[in-house]
């Protein structure tokens, strides 16, 4: 009798497991953007994707950016590249935000160590940067420095956990923003994985944020 | 009545362990704890010894293949195949053959599948920090290699062919794919009046296998290695002997391979080319009973060379050469008293290296040591024994490091004893620490130099303007220090029943200062600058256990295993205060909690062997070894830069060897097995395991008295 409800419960956790199995109905893939109260996540915004490999085989974008509103929540078309429409523009692991030689606006940024949830005000003594393009950037390029790390032997790119952008909109309100992922789906490479999968699916970012529209510093 | 019983008991266990050959016996000699001749059953630090007759019905051709079977001994793979020993890297046990240390590591690794194990009649094993005897890299342990003494006339030749498929999963040979691998060895002892002499010879020709798609030179490579060994002994008188040991091994590795990196495909041709030599002469003088001597010199030389040159653009051929070289003079004595042991001794040693890697591979670098040390050891009735020990090494480059030792045992019963022991042991920085001036031009054009040239460097660049960006780490530049560690050892051993025997340690290493690579200094072209810096503390700790069991008078069971636990000392503070992230599964951050922590990458937490023998009287056996490892950290893949749960893993995996061997006759034996029966392989992260590998091996032994008393018969 034991054994049989063992077995019993043995094809039922099996059986569960194909169900997890399913393919979801969402395509995990696609651009996507959801908000679940005051949390905004955006998946698969495209960031220069690569397009071809450079004269000495390196891999490279069409150097397009993706504009992005934190306000309305919008991926805002590149014709308007040079209007307040937006606060971030991504291309590869460059963020430029909306200021001096970016962009019209009065945007500003700075990278806040700790989580998303624990940063609830913006500090009044806190010192936006802002782009001093190609030189610098708000928020500064390089691996280990702002908001990722690229390690050569696995030629993959991860977004450094606890790591929070506190962004000054183009209009002067206040948002916070976590990368969460660079690749397509929003999984990682392994390790192992050959480096055409790594070329294809990297620069698509994956990142949640909290737009506070009342011009406060509270979250 | 029970005294009686007991000793009789203790008479009956050393006749079965004399009887057995798979129960290590506690009357075996090893003398790398002590550095003079002792009973295993009597030391009072952690030694495992492997036998010669081990090794062979093991059918171990490399030092590699033999030191995967031991408890608490992890291979790595970067840079050739490395040991970790209580967890500590590679650079961090010392290898020494006849108790001389072998040179020639890259990256800090020497590579112990170059060690052929022809002409070697044991392994010691020493655990835990053995500089007070050793001096530079013993912070681990130390391997000794005891090479086969000239005892008796004697011709032995083998031969072994093995056989592996990586597609198949069975060695099908002469196939495109298999992997064959042939051995030839002759050893041969003659004496010549009083002069005794051992000469071994070992060769071995394998392929490559190529069966990774993805990138370059993480294969095992096509191979042919040379060895050759020859042993001179000649007694002068009744007091004195002297003995030569020559020891020489080339390796040539030379393939042809293509790369493709993003659709172009470059051709390569490589050739490498490594050379080692070793000339040991020892006198050792007895000048009386109680007085002993030995005067030992050494010299060791290495060279690699390897070219490589890329097919489609002729001119861009890549060339590395290292050369180091070692001369060394010691002089030992033992005094020998009834409640007392003095061992104590002096040397120098002489240190060079030239590499293509340094500023010129002209510019000879150099590096003296002179160093003493000194062991009492004090019998305190018969139960107790304590040793104490320590050694100074003085350097010409860098600050003196003094290490002290103290052992204890304590035999409780007769078939119950406890050791302990706490000790320090050191790592000099090596040449490459103190001298790389190497770019990449291939990966980014960074570039690394030694310490010795990176503030000059660096400076003069900062004057010609080409420094974007000094680190606050350039600031932390000075002369590097020796790494220190400090290891405690505390291990029972009980023999519940005259056929088991059974072992339980617990050891703990303390490591400070040790030396990283850290980035100094960003070019204004954006390219990284670094140099080394003494800066990590870590620990491991851990438990080993092994039992050895005769089952019946054939069979026998030998059994270990390890568990260990490592951490950063820096990064646990960061953790303990918060100041470390992983990530949730939707990818929001949150504060990494201790149990998260996996410590230092690259180390499995558990590692055991299970071994079962069959032996007959007819020399008749049966080998099985299962050999595990747990998964183990291999790329930090959540961006935290600290190693936790989340990082990515290399399987565990389990390895089966199967070994059996009969005597035809008194002349031939004949042996085949099968390694790695369960076909593991992982091409990523164990490029040097080959596939499910069978082999046979014939061997023929000829010992002209044995036969001579035959044919009387």
């Amino acid at each position: 009798m034991r054994i049989i409800l063992l077995a019993a419960a043995v094809l039922l956790a099996i059986t569960s497991c194909e169900k997890d199995k399913l393919p979801k109905t969402v395509d995990q893939r696609a651009y996507a953007i959801e908000t679940i109260g005051k949390i905004t996540t955006v998946k698969n915004l495209p960031a220069d994707t690569i397009i071809g490999t450079n004269s000495i085989g390196q891999p490279v974008g069409a150097g397009r950016y993706s504009f992005f509103s934190l306000e309305t929540g919008q991926w805002i078309p590149n014709a308007d590249s040079n209007s307040t429409r937006w606060d971030l523009a991504f291309a590869g692991t460059t963020i430029r935000i909306n200021n001096a030689t970016s962009g019209p606006g009065a945007g500003g940024a700075f990278v806040f160590n700790g989580t998303f949830e624990s940063l609830l005000s913006v500090p009044t003594d806190s010192v936006f940067r802002i782009d001093n393009h190609p030189v610098s950037y708000a928020i500064t390029r390089g691996s280990g420095k702002a908001w990722y790390t690229y390690d050569g032997p696995t030629n993959l790119l991860t977004p450094i956990p606890g790591r929070t952008l506190v962004i000054r909109t183009v209009t002067g309100k206040f948002a916070k923003v976590e990368i969460l992922n660079y690749y397509r789906g929003g999984q990682t490479p392994s390790a192992t994985a050959p480096d055409s999968i790594k070329t294809r699916d990297q620069r698509f970012l994956h990142f949640r944020y909290t737009y506070q529209g009342n011009g406060t510093r509270q979250f | 009545m029970r005294i009686c019983a007991v000793v009789l008991s203790i008479l009956a266990a050393t006749q079965v362990m004399a009887q057995s050959d798979t129960l290590l016996s506690m009357e075996e000699v090893v003398v790398t704890a002590t550095r003079q001749e002792r009973r295993l059953g009597n030391v009072t630090i952690p030694v495992n010894l492997i036998q010669r007759k081990q090794i062979q019905q093991a059918g171990s051709l490399r030092l590699r293949d033999i030191l995967q079977e031991q408890p608490g001994i992890q291979l790595t793979s970067n840079f050739g195949t490395g040991i970790q020993m209580q967890g500590l890297n590679p650079e961090h046990t010392l290898i020494l053959i006849d108790g001389q240390p072998l040179v020639g590591r890259t990256s800090g690794v020497l590579d112990v599948s170059r060690i052929a194990l022809a002409g070697i009649k044991r392994i010691e094993v020493v655990k835990g920090p053995s500089s007070s005897l050793y001096g530079s890299e013993a912070m681990a342990g130390v391997i000794n290699l005891i090479t086969e003494n000239p005892t008796q006339p004697l011709l032995e030749a083998s031969l072994r062919y093995g056989v592996a498929d990586p597609d198949q999963g069975w060695g099908i040979p002469f196939k495109r794919n298999s992997f064959q691998q042939t051995e030839a060895d002759l050893q041969a002892t003659y004496f010549i009046g009083k002069l005794k002499v051992r000469h071994s010879n070992n060769l071995l020709f394998a392929d490559g296998v190529s069966f990774r798609p993805f990138s370059q030179d993480r294969i095992p490579r096509p191979i042919h290695r040379i060895t050759h060994q020859t042993s001179i002994q000649q007694n002068l008188g009744n007091r004195a002997e002297l003995k030569l040991l020559a020891r020489y091994n080339q390796d040539r590795f030379q393939q042809e391979f293509s790369v493709r990196n993003n659709g172009v495909t470059i051709d390569s041709y490589g050739r490498e080319l490594n050379s080692e030599l070793n000339i040991q002469p020892t006198l050792f003088f007895r000048i009386s009973e109680k007085i002993r001597l030995h005067t030992r010199g050494y010299l060791t030389s290495y060279s690699g060379d390897q070219k490589l040159r890329f097919v489609q653009k002729p001119d861009s051929s890549y060339l590395d050469r290292f050369e180091q070289r070692l001369f060394r003079i010691e002089e030992q004595v033992d005094i020998k008293k009834k409640n007392y042991t003095v061992t104590a001794g002096v040397g120098f040693q002489l240190e060079q290296a030239n590499s293509t890697r340094y500023d010129a591979l002209a510019n000879q670098k150099q590096n003296n040591v002179s160093y003493v040390f000194a062991q009492w050891e004090l019998n305190t009735g018969e139960k107790w024994i304590s040793i104490w020990g320590a050694r100074y090494d003085h350097h010409t480059l860098f600050a003196g490091a003094l290490t002290p030792k103290w052992s204890l045992r304590y035999q409780a019963k007769p078939n119950l004893s406890f050791t302990a022991s706490v000790g320090q042991g050191f790592k000099a920085p090596d040449f490459r620490q103190l001298y790389l001036n190497f770019t990449n031009t291939v990966a980014g054009g960074y570039s690394v130099f030694g310490t010795q040239d990176a503030i000059r460097v660096i400076n003069e660049l900062n004057r010609l303007g080409q420094i974007a960006e000094l680190k606050p780490d350039f600031t932390k530049l000075t002369s590097l220090r020796p790494e220190h560690s400090t290891g405690i050892n505390v291990s029972m051993q009980y023999n519940p029943t005259p056929t088991i025997t059974s072992q339980l340690s617990v050891f703990r290493n303390d490591i400070q200062s040790l030396i990283d690579v850290r980035q100094v200094a960003t070019r204004t072209d954006g390219s990284q600058l670094f140099s080394y810096l003494n800066v990590n503390r870590a620990f491991t700790q851990g438990l080993e256990t092994s039992l050895q069991w005769q089952i019946h008078k054939n069979w026998s069971i030998n059994s270990g295993y390890q568990l260990l636990l490592t951490g950063d000392k820096e990064e646990w503070e960061q953790i303990l205060q918060g100041k470390e992230y992983v990530r949730e599964s939707n990818g929001s951050s949150r504060v990494m909690n201790k149990k998260d922590y996996i410590g230092l990458p690259n180390r499995s937490k558990h590692q055991g062997q299970l071994k079962v023998k069959y032996e007959d009287r007819e020399a008749r056996y049966v080998f099985i070894r299962l050999l595990y490892r747990s998964r183990w950290t291999v790329a930090n893949s959540n961006g935290n830069g600290v190693h936790d749960v989340q990082d990515e893993y290399a399987n565990g995996f389990a390895q089966l060897h199967i070994a059996g061997g009969l005597p035809i006759n008194n002349t031939i034996s004949l042996q085949a097995g099968i390694d790695n029966l369960l076909n593991y392989q992982d091409i990523f992260y164990l490029p040097n395991l080959a596939g499910r590998t069978v082999f046979i091996t014939v061997r023929a032994k000829f010992e002209p008295k044995q036969i001579k008393k035959i044919n009387h018969h």
